[in-house]
């Protein structure tokens, strides 16, 4: 019986299931069960604060509440513009430092890592940071600097809540875009230049034609990732804001925080969970079909 | 001329950076500031250095907070990695059916919003008298966590040769010796900080944690969040707070950023 085990194993032919199935089975009950039945729920008219009304089917009406309320749109709008705006002054900002960074200087390590720390912050201090040190009216260093040029300080959180937001937001992805682009730059093989100046290229030519065209799997990677996680931003809102003044800074993840756990309507925070997850959807493939778009002209 | 230029940009990149890290900085600075020192304009650079704020803290309870945190993120990592690098191994070195199709499906876990499934999951461990508890917050995060290690620990497999593995069998070692033995130590780094990442995400995760726990089981993130609402006007007391908060995961972070890197591109630009 040892022996054939034995031999079973030596055999090439290694437990794959066992090796696979216990994550996977595992990712399907914290996420994917969970998901159906956020679907389930959608369709549901259910307020926890209302147990008298109990748990009913009221098919579509929870999309139709939400898709017609005009704060929905609004907050729609909010999430694609951070989300977006972020990305845009992440990937510029990374990239600029990311090129800064691929020079031979001394104290090059040191100064990598200040760089990134900034991405190792947990979302609540960061806002916390900004919110105190950067924005507050008083004491804050925007209204040092006000001072400084003459000008009235201003409320930032009020006065540009989502701006606001997006500062810090970038603030912390900024690092990680560099980090990537960074490691895409070193990996660019020295022949390769060697090759373009041979042929001629000007620098700004080896950057179009050679340093581009290569970094365009991390360029890729570093935006399907940013993307995910700054669709998903909720602890810098939640701490500066709290989604405020109004709808004005709330995006998609806070709004289900909003209508979930301080309206108790179950109902219908399943329904707005689940145009986010159809959100992300669209708004993945849709980075996804541009970028592969631009690789192919790149190659072509 | 071109030494000047060049030396104008690393100056530029050392200001740069500073700026960059001078939050962070101003943090931790100020929790050594006395209250009145802490809000001064122009900010005061000289001041006497004191613990009073850490010890204040300290005796406002963020110990519990902090041991909340150390649990939920160690004991979620453990088992994110016990199931997520088996998980790898095989995606990675052994014959798979639609190896790339589990895998996209693994990683695409981790692009679902939470906010996706915050609902469920809440009433879930409502009903089972798991709200406001430790085990809800690392059965998640272990859940969050998986697609990341097998993702980046399947970069790190990638990178071991299968003839590595096939000799160490003909040897006559099983299939769990030659992992121990043979694969496991050619991964280490790549392991190590796989694992130090898990935890800096389980370490800075706010919606479940916010959503699911309230006065036992809070974790740092939402400690410091009511912190700013409760006594957001002392700003010396917050910044020890903060720092104390930070520190830890700030000094996890510094040590896997390269291998940080590696892991999450290599899966991408090699694969």
């Amino acid at each position: 019986m040892q022996t054939t085990e034995k031999k079973r194993r030596a055999s090439n032919q290694p437990p794959v299931k066992r090796l696979i199935l216990p994550s996977a089975i595992y990712l399907i009950i914290m996420t994917q069960i969970p998901f159906l039945i956020t679907i389930y729920f959608s369709f549901q008219d259910w307020n926890l604060m209302r147990p008298d009304k109990g748990i009913v089917f009221n098919g579509l009406a929870n999309f139709k509440k939400i898709l017609t309320s005009s704060s929905f749109y609004q907050v729609f709008g909010n999430t694609v513009a951070l989300t977006v705006a972020v990305l845009i002054i992440c990937f510029l900002l990374g990239f600029a430092f990311a090129l800064l960074m691929n020079r031979h200087f001394w104290g090059k390590g040191i100064v990598r890592t200040i760089f990134i720390t900034p991405f190792f912050v947990m979302p609540t201090v960061s806002a916390i940071v900004w919110k105190t040190l950067m924005y507050n009216p008083n004491f804050g260093m925007s209204s040092y600097f006000a001072h400084v040029f003459g000008k009235a300080p201003i409320d930032w959180l009020s006065a540009h809540p989502l701006f606001s937001i997006i500062l810090i937001v970038s603030w912390m992805w900024t690092p990680f875009f560099m980090l990537i682009l960074l490691a895409g730059l070193q990996s660019l093989p020295d022949e390769l230049i060697e090759a373009a100046q041979l042929d001629g290229a000007n620098k700004i030519g080896q950057f179009i034609h050679v340093t581009i065209p290569h970094l365009f799997r991390y360029i890729e990677v570093v935006l399907l990732l940013g993307l995910m996680f700054i669709l998903q931003v909720f602890g810098e809102i939640y701490v500066t804001t709290a989604g405020g003044p109004g709808y004005a800074s709330t995006n998609l993840s806070f709004l289900v925080y909003r209508i979930g756990f301080q309206n108790w309507d179950i109902g219908e925070a399943s329904a707005v969970g689940v145009l986010t997850v159809i959100l992300t959807i669209i708004m993945m493939m849709f980075m996804f079909k541009l970028l592969s778009r631009m690789f192919r002209e790149e190659q072509s | 001329m071109k030494r000047i230029a060049s030396g104008g940009l690393t100056l530029l990149t050392y200001v740069i950076a500073i700026l960059f890290f001078f939050p962070i900085l101003w943090i931790f600075i100020t929790g050594f500031k006395s209250e009145s020192e802490a809000i001064n304009i122009p900010p005061s650079l000289f001041f006497k250095p004191s613990l009073e704020n850490f010890e204040i803290v300290w005796q406002a309870g963020i110990g519990g907070f902090f041991a909340n945190s150390v649990v939920v993120t160690v004991v979620s990592t453990v088992i994110a990695l016990l199931l997520g690098v088996p998980a790898a191994y095989a995606l990675a070195l052994l014959k798979v059916k639609r190896k790339n199709d589990i895998l996209f499906w693994m990683i695409s876990t981790r692009f679902l919003p939470v906010a996706g499934i915050i609902i469920p999951l809440y009433l879930l461990f409502k009903n089972v008298n798991l709200l406001d508890s430790l085990p809800a917050l690392i059965l998640l995060y272990a859940g969050m966590n998986i697609p990341l290690i097998v993702w980046m620990m399947r970069s790190f497999f990638n990178d071991v040769s299968y003839e590595i593995i096939e000799a160490t069998q003909v040897d006559g070692a099983s299939g769990l010796q030659s992992f121990f033995k043979v694969v496991l130590p050619l991964v280490r780094p790549g392991l190590v900080s796989t694992a130090l990442l898990s935890m800096v995400f389980a370490w800075n995760e706010f919606f479940f944690a916010v959503s699911l726990s309230y006065t036992n089981a809070a974790t740092l993130p939402v400690y410091m969040a009511s912190y700013m609402t409760q006594e957001g006007l002392f700003w010396a007391k917050m910044s020890a707070a903060a720092s104390i908060s930070i520190f830890p995961v700030i000094i996890l972070g510094w040590f896997t950023q390269k291998q940080l890197v590696r892991g999450l591109t290599m899966g991408a630009v090699k694969g």
